[in-house]
């Protein structure tokens, strides 16, 4: 009588172990993290620390709720300059890596400016690039464009390089045609490689937009930090923070939702993989 | 699709006799590669072999030999330095239009389920797909994928991988499969019963076939004629004819003849230092 009772107990903590085991882990998690904020505050009220050096997390919640519609509306700009660039950047990446793969002289061309061009901090680019495109956020979109194009060429050529070389034989043994190959074969093989390029690609257009910001603007985020900072507000630089944090998570996440509608679930997975790799 | 009913749509196949087997002949064939240092290196050296219309040649060698390098000749993937390839009577310029290939690797379509892998070879030829979706089915079957056909290949074990490939091979219902070194990443075990799978499946349709194998014991149990090639540049050291009554299993590897046989072949090894 005794066994039966323990052996259904442990069948019924079974059956609520996972769920258990994730409410345990995120319940730690999450308290270590509402016990730091609290210990934040805490220190700022026992401390008399002033509010323009470390400002409490209440009065940055504060701040940031007064000033929502205007934080809103920068991020709004922010957002279409980021968004804008990194399509660019897509746009004219893939095409050049598959370019690169398919030609060697175009690879013999375009590789060494591409490295020399990698090695620019693209923040230079940024006076060239308001002194061509202005003060308005056509030079944002092109700073953001510039530095999500990069990962995505480089992540775009050792895609289209993954294909077995058996692959391309097999193809060839049954007359494909060299667009069959691609079509059928390369584009899948580097899509995974791709998207791992869009993940690093769009959260460095966030960096080229605020950059870009920083150098002359009339608006954006980068802008709203900079004006902030003029008026010693500070709990609006750390809710700005906080927003580009937010931002840049929520358009990670977002490339890879659209990655989960596009690819096949076991070129999701490898694509999981890669970023394993390529994380330092 | 049943067992039977898979019979039943290969029978018709086979009775359709889409494509009989065919004759390839290597005459006089070299082949050297220019390798990145501007040397070159002599792959094979005036290389003759002839297999008869469904026969199962297999051929044997050293590693670096060119074994590999003349399956893709015969293939049309590469062309020769001098000589030539004559595939049912015709020299061969760029691939054949009736050929199977299998590699050591599977290398299936991981995006791909295990039926739309199969069918691989009917999309690129724009062959009628319905038809073909019903040999593919029963090709699975035949192999006992019958239940996997809408898996995905990481969700199946490499031996598993390796009939599929196989299936991807035969669905074009080609006359001629080349085969390079198909079982060497398998393990023994698995080895066996895909040799198995191959000798039903080139029994039940007839094909000629060129088989690249490391394995002497393979080479015989499936081929009706082994070739034994030298080191590099490869030449045919000799081929014997491998008379075991057909059809053969896993039984024929305890016959006397089998042992005979593979003892001759790898005497060969012997006089040439290579074992």
């Amino acid at each position: 009588m005794a066994a039966m009772a323990r052996i259904d107990r442990t069948a019924r903590v079974r059956r609520w172990d996972p769920l258990l085991r994730w409410a345990r882990q995120s319940g730690v998690v999450l308290a270590a993290y509402l016990c730091a904020v609290a210990a934040w505050q805490g220190a700022s009220l026992a401390f008399h620390i002033p509010g323009f050096l470390l400002p409490s997390p209440a009065a940055i919640a504060e701040r940031a709720g007064g000033g929502l519609p205007q934080i809103l509306a920068h991020t709004l700009i922010t957002l279409g300059e980021v968004l804008e660039g990194f399509l660019l950047g897509a746009v004219v990446s893939i095409p050049l890596g598959i370019l690169v793969v398919y030609s060697r002289l175009l690879e013999r061309l375009v590789y060494p400016f591409l490295v020399a061009f990698q090695a620019i901090p693209k923040v230079a680019l940024a006076p060239i690039l308001v002194v061509w495109f202005g003060f308005g956020p056509a030079s944002k979109v092109m700073l953001a464009f510039v530095t999500a194009m990069f990962p995505i060429i480089v992540n775009t050529v050792i895609g289209m390089k993954q294909t077995p070389p058996e692959l391309v034989y097999l193809m060839r043994s049954l007359e494909a045609s060299e667009l069959q190959i691609f079509l059928k074969i390369r584009l899948y093989a580097a899509a995974p490689y791709v998207f791992a390029g869009f993940k690093i690609g769009i959260t460095l257009a966030v960096v080229g937009a605020i950059v870009g910001e920083f150098i002359a603007s009339n608006g954006g985020l980068g802008y709203l930090l900079l004006a902030a900072n003029n008026n010693i507000d500070t709990p609006l630089l750390f809710a700005i923070v906080a927003v580009l944090s937010l931002l840049s998570i929520t358009l990670y996440y977002a490339v890879e939702a659209i990655e989960g509608i596009l690819l096949p679930r076991p070129l999701r997975s490898k694509t999981a993989r890669i970023e394993q790799r390529i994380r330092p | 699709m049943s067992r039977r009913a898979a019979d039943r749509a290969l029978d018709r196949d086979a009775a359709a006799g889409a494509s009989p087997p065919v004759t390839v002949e290597v005459e006089g064939v070299s082949m050297a590669y220019r390798l990145d240092t501007g040397e070159t290196l002599r792959a094979l050296d005036r290389v003759d072999l002839r297999v008869p219309a469904g026969h199962f040649c297999s051929i044997v060698g050293p590693s670096g030999c060119g074994k590999s390098t003349l399956l893709m000749l015969i293939a049309g993937l590469y062309r020769p330095l001098s000589g030539q390839i004559l595939i049912a009577g015709r020299p061969v310029a760029g691939p054949w239009h009736g050929i199977g290939m299998v590699f050591q690797r599977d290398v299936l379509l991981d995006w791909r389920t295990v039926l739309e892998n199969v069918l691989l070879p009917v999309e690129v030829k724009r062959l009628p797909e319905a038809r073909y979706r019903s040999r593919a089915l029963a090709l699975l079957e035949r192999v006992g994928l019958g239940e996997f056909v809408g898996a995905f290949p990481d969700q199946l074990s490499g031996c598993m991988r390796q009939r599929a490939a196989l299936c991807r091979a035969l669905v074009h219902d080609p006359a001629l499969l080349l085969m390079d070194e198909p079982f060497a990443a398998v393990d023994a075990l698995t080895r066996e019963k895909l040799n198995v799978d191959l000798l039903r499946l080139t029994t039940e349709a007839p094909k000629t076939v060129v088989f690249v194998t490391h394995s002497i014991e393979e080479a015989v149990l499936l081929a009706d004629q082994v070739v034994v090639m030298g080191p590099r540049p490869g030449t045919v050291l000799r081929a014997f004819p491998v008379d075991l009554p057909r059809p053969r299993g896993l039984a024929t590897r305890g016959e006397a003849r089998f042992h005979e046989l593979v003892d001759e072949v790898r005497a060969v090894f012997h006089t040439m230092g290579l074992l």
